[in-house]
């Protein structure tokens, strides 16, 4: 349950992220709102997830599944080219989170 | 643009603080200041992100709040110094970084 709330908070904090961008270009109250909510979930669901797992741990993990989650959206969704670099990266932040996991 | 960079500086330095009070935080007066450190830090990354990309800013942020992280738990908290954690965390965040270097604003490489 914790390490779903950690996934949660990741997709969440990814939400966010990609509403900075938004706010820049509308500066509008729609997109501060939204990042406001995008954010504010990510840290309940850390928060939740952070009552079982190291704290170092679960913030790592939060923000390589921001990262990660925001790149693949952005190859999904936005048409930004893959290249082997990103998908190593990608890889690389998948891989230790499967290794912080086993080890948690 | 030098402020921009100090600006990162300071809302990583808030990022620990609020990922602290996350984890520990209790009364209201502790949580509180886990919000306003929230806001601070955020509010510092944003207006560090009007002068230098922000994904750099945001690697920068991320990887200094990550070690600030990881050295408060083990100095502050008694996390167990944990070789392979340390490890494992440092090649997530070299992914991370990584990630936001090669990528500019517009996602172009």
């Amino acid at each position: 349950m914790y390490w779903f709330s950690l996934i949660l908070a990741g997709l969440f904090e990814m939400t966010g992220v990609l509403s900075i961008n938004y706010v820049h270009q509308k500066k509008n109250w729609q997109s501060i709102l939204l990042l406001i909510v995008a954010f504010s979930l990510s840290f309940i669901f850390l928060a939740i997830a952070m009552e079982k797992l190291p704290m170092s741990t679960a913030y790592a993990i939060w923000t390589g599944i921001g990262a990660a989650g925001s790149a693949v959206v952005g190859i999904l969704w936005f048409n930004e080219r893959t290249s082997l670099l990103r998908i190593l990266f990608i890889l690389m932040i998948i891989s230790s989170t499967i290794g912080l996991k086993i080890i948690t | 643009m030098q402020k921009a960079w100090l600006q990162v500086v300071i809302g990583a330095f808030f990022e620990v603080i609020w990922v602290i009070g996350l984890k520990h935080a209790g009364s209201l007066i502790e949580w509180s200041t886990t919000v306003i450190a929230i806001f601070i830090s955020f509010y510092l990354l944003i207006i560090a992100g009007e002068r230098i990309p922000v994904g750099t800013a945001y690697a920068v942020f991320v990887g200094l709040g990550t070690a600030g992280t990881v050295l408060s738990d083990i100095l502050f908290f008694d996390d167990p110094f944990n070789v392979i954690k340390i490890l494992l965390i440092a090649l997530l965040l070299f992914g991370v970084i990584g990630l936001k270097l090669v990528t500019d604003e517009r996602g172009v490489e």
